[in-house]
């Protein structure tokens, strides 16, 4: 992909590593790819906690045709936007993100707890999920201690 | 039969018990011999079953109870016998318990119309062909009720599966005994066993003229009995047991039972009347031919005409296992257009053919 | 006037054919499937939270577990990321025996994938046949590493040990391609296993690619994708990726039988090369107390189910800071959503059973 030309369109991204870190405008960028570009596959989009900088999302696309990968980088706080309109497999990895992050994606109307239970309170792959669960068996045993 | 009959009554009078009583008794005797025979029949295939499919697969099969695995169906059942009968809250409990009693009965019937050897038919009727076909249908009527009463949406299905699979391939097969009948000129099991004797033996068999029907019937049966590839009411990977989800201990073993015991009739069945039934594949009895017209020969043919018999069924039986072992299962839908699409047709062909046949061998 | 009602049936988690423990919420009308709904997690061990509690020396172990039919992958993907953190080349050998074992993996998954998917299919026999090859090769598995199925062979900047044994993989070379064709006799000419088959969940090219379907289903689609041919592991080996064009069951299954003579035809040539190898010279790292640069690293493998990969962001410390994988089965299942609508119930079985879903891959 003429990735010059993909900044040129979306001036606030910027190439960063090999990913392009959006300020904004994630779903304009995605569709832009799909359907401007080649980029068809969303092979996973990646959360990572960066603490004060929010959640960073990694959406991770690949080209069939131009046999590339590009990965698309954006931070957001608890609210990003939903892209299951233009990738279907997209359900999959926001419920995911959604379970362990606790990030609501707006226009995704699937969002539900997947690996934890219904009842589960705090989201996991937060650093600043606090592990005092009573439910957890350690925490159990501390108690009992 | 007439000469049991009169045997026994001769033996009651002996004793001066009047001759009413003994009337009554001695159609309740033959039902408590199939009784005791059916069990040890049921255990044996259960067994047979296991140690082929066992073998089909390269696996040992069970080998660890008794000589050789004997005696494991008898430790199975004694586990079912001991296990705890559990009724499901929400399940029609009358009809959830009626299930497993009805679906006996047919069944004990069955066998007690089949011609076992010439002098040994429990109830003679003279359309016996019309009560074995009645009596077959039974035990669907019982999967449903079990199904439906189970309250469990897998049992559900499974019955409605069983009823639509009974339904229709009791048409073809209703075909195909009619043209046997058209054949034997005769409703009655042991005319129509008379009917395929020949001094050659095997070429008198109906099995010959009518190839055809016997693969249909052969199909049809599997069918009835809801076994591979045929299984659909009690797909294991589908609707997990089918009917008999929610059974266990006692009630399950029942119809397990039953199971095996409509499959060891339907055999016998199927043998009566293509294979000839109970006589011999050499033309003349083995025993006539080793021990000529001696006293010996006369009661020994009786065991010898029972003995062909179970040998044909327990060649079918084997076949069955073996498709067992072989097919995939069929999908519901391309089941039911099996039945309506080729094997309806395919039988009223073999109708036709029969009857021409028939009406070439009077001319 | 008829009123049309529909039946909510709950398939699995308990169920003979949801290979594990996936919950389907199914909806029907009459045996006609309207909505399909998976739910996930009856197995979720939290493989990426262990990981940033974990040493990386210490997650090792663990790895092997995410795919239990394929722990050699997992592991491998896991060594991969970490070898291409810290710079480690491997040595030509190591590469090699990776290669033969990735393959021979994916034979031993593809052969119980077969069995399963008979099962499913009504049949009973396919299944002990191909557990009867399996065994062989997970015998050889277990003389190699000591273990059946979580091999933990694979280790920073090689193999644990030099391999051996390789008349044992002769036999099995010598064995199985007869035994394939066992297969195809029995099963891929059924009149019965076609019908259920042929035409039944078709997966377009479209929809395939639009939910991320990797691997074998996406290939049996029409898609040439297959990540191994731009793997360090299969640099200098010859072979060609398996493609079908219709994408429905038959083509899932045609696929993986193809697949596994394709992979034998590697694990042959591998053969050739380690027969007349050295013997095995490697410098391990010391694995206690690795630390990985600060940064992000992404590496992919070509699982039996679909496209892996891990994904590490270090923070210079012990302990990864975050860990990612992506696992091939959990997009199949999210494809059963679309897949199995309109289908009827026991094709939906067969359906679901086609796209090879191992649930503790789904679940992680």
């Amino acid at each position: 992909m003429n990735t010059e030309k993909f900044l040129q369109i979306f001036q606030d991204a910027q190439l960063s590593g090999d990913k392009i870190i959006l300020k904004s405008g994630l779903h304009d960028a995605l569709k832009f790819l799909r359907e401007q570009s080649t980029f068809c596959i969303l092979k996973d989009i990646s959360a990572i906690d960066r603490s004060e900088k929010g959640i960073e999302l990694i959406y991770h696309l690949y080209s069939q045709i131009d046999n590339e990968d590009v990965l698309i980088s954006i931070c957001v706080k608890d609210e990003a936007e939903s892209v299951i309109d233009l990738f279907k497999s997209a359900i999959a990895d926001e419920n995911e993100i959604y379970d362990m992050f606790g990030i609501h994606f707006s226009g995704n109307e699937r969002l539900k707890r997947l690996y934890m239970p219904q009842d589960w309170e705090g989201f996991p792959l937060r650093k600043d999920y606090v592990e005092k669960d009573s439910r957890l068996a350690w925490n159990d045993n501390e108690d009992n201690a | 039969m007439n000469y049991l009959y009169h045997l026994y009554i001769e033996f009651l009078q002996k004793y001066g018990i009047p001759k009413l009583a003994g009337d009554i008794t001695f159609y309740i005797i033959p039902f408590c011999i199939i009784a005791a025979v059916l069990l040890v029949v049921v255990l044996i295939l259960v067994l047979a079953e296991r140690k082929l499919l066992g073998f089909f697969t390269q696996r040992k099969g069970p080998n660890r109870v008794g000589l050789w695995g004997i005696l494991q169906t008898l430790a199975d059942a004694f586990k079912l016998l001991f296990k705890e009968n559990i009724t499901p809250q929400n399940a029609d409990k009358f009809l959830f318990n009626l299930a497993p009693i009805l679906v006996f009965v047919p069944v004990m019937t069955v066998l007690g119309i089949i011609p076992y050897s010439s002098e040994f038919t429990f109830v003679n009727t003279s359309t016996n062909i019309i009560l074995y076909l009645v009596l077959a249908m039974f035990p669907v009527l019982s999967i449903f009720l079990g199904g439906w009463a189970s309250n469990n949406k897998y049992s559900l299905m499974g019955a409605m599966r069983a009823v639509a699979q009974v339904l229709s391939y009791e048409v073809p097969m209703t075909f195909v005994i009619l043209s046997i009948v058209v054949l034997a000129s005769s409703m009655n099991l042991t005319d129509i066993t008379l009917a395929q004797y020949s001094r050659f033996g095997i070429t008198g068999w109906f099995g010959i003229p009518c190839f055809i029907g016997f693969a249909i019937m052969f199909i049809c049966i599997i069918a009835e009995l809801n076994r591979c590839p045929f299984d659909l009411p009690e797909a294991e990977s589908e609707l997990i047991c089918g009917y008999n989800t929610e059974y266990s201990g006692m009630r399950f073993a029942v119809f397990y039972l039953s199971e095996y015991a409509m499959l060891f009739a339907n055999s016998i069945f199927l043998s009566i009347l293509f294979l000839g039934g109970y006589l011999s594949p050499f033309g003349g009895y083995l025993s006539h031919m080793i021990w000529r017209d001696t006293q010996i020969a006369n009661i020994l043919v009786y065991f010898e005409q029972a003995f062909w018999l179970f040998l044909k069924s327990g060649l079918i039986i084997f076949c069955i296992i073996w498709v067992r072992a072989t097919l995939p299962r069929l999908a519901s839908f391309d089941l039911l257009k099996f039945s309506w699409k080729w094997l309806l047709p395919i039988s009223v062909i073999n109708f036709f053919i029969i009857s021409v046949y028939k009406l070439g061998g009077a001319l | 006037m008829t009123m049309k009602t529909t039946l909510k049936l709950n398939l699995g988690p308990q169920h003979p054919s949801t290979h594990g423990v996936l919950r389907l919420i199914l909806e029907l009308t009459g045996e006609q499937i309207t909505s399909c709904e998976p739910d996930v997690g009856y197995l979720h061990r939290g493989m990426e939270k262990m990981a940033e509690k974990m040493s990386y020396i210490q997650y090792l172990p663990t790895v092997d577990r995410i795919d239990y039919l394929a722990g050699f992958f997992y592991s491998e993907l896991y060594i991969r990321t970490i070898e291409k953190a810290l710079n480690i080349e491997i040595p030509e050998k190591a590469k090699k025996i990776r290669a033969l074992l990735l393959e021979l993996n994916r034979i031993s998954s593809h052969l119980l994938w077969i069995g399963a998917f008979l099962m499913d299919l009504g049949a009973i026999s396919p299944f002990f046949y191909a557990f009867r090859e399996r065994e062989m090769i997970l015998r050889y598995f277990e003389k190699l590493t000591g273990q059946r199925m979580m091999y933990n062979y694979f280790v920073f900047g090689g193999v644990r040990h030099d391999i051996d044994f390789l008349e044992d993989i002769e036999e099995i070379l010598n064995i199985l391609p007869e035994k394939i064709k066992d297969y195809e006799r029995i099963i891929t000419d059924n009149p019965i296993f076609l019908t259920r088959t042929k035409n039944k969940g078709v997966l377009t090219q479209k929809t395939a690619i639009n939910y991320a379907i990797t691997g074998v289903n996406l290939r049996a689609s029409g898609v040439n994708y297959d990540i191994r041919k731009s793997d360090y592991l299969y640099e200098e080996i010859d072979f060609n990726p398996v493609i079908m064009e219709d994408g429905d069951c038959w083509a899932r299954y045609k696929a993986r039988i193809l697949e596994i003579k394709e992979s034998l035809k590697i694990v042959k040539e591998v053969l050739e090369y380690l027969k007349k190898s050295e013997k095995l010279k490697q410098n391990l790292i010391k694995p206690i107390g690795i630390i990985l640069p600060e940064g992000e690293y992404y590496s992919e493998i070509e699982a039996p189910r679909g496209l892996a990969s891990c994904y590490i962001v270090s923070d210079g410390k012990e302990n990864p800071y975050r860990l990612k994988w992506r696992t091939g089965s959990y997009y199949s299942v999210n494809l059963l959503r679309e897949l199995l609508v309109g289908n009827y119930l026991n094709d939906a079985i067969a359906i679901a059973g086609s796209l090879d879903i191992i649930l503790p891959e789904v679940d992680k």
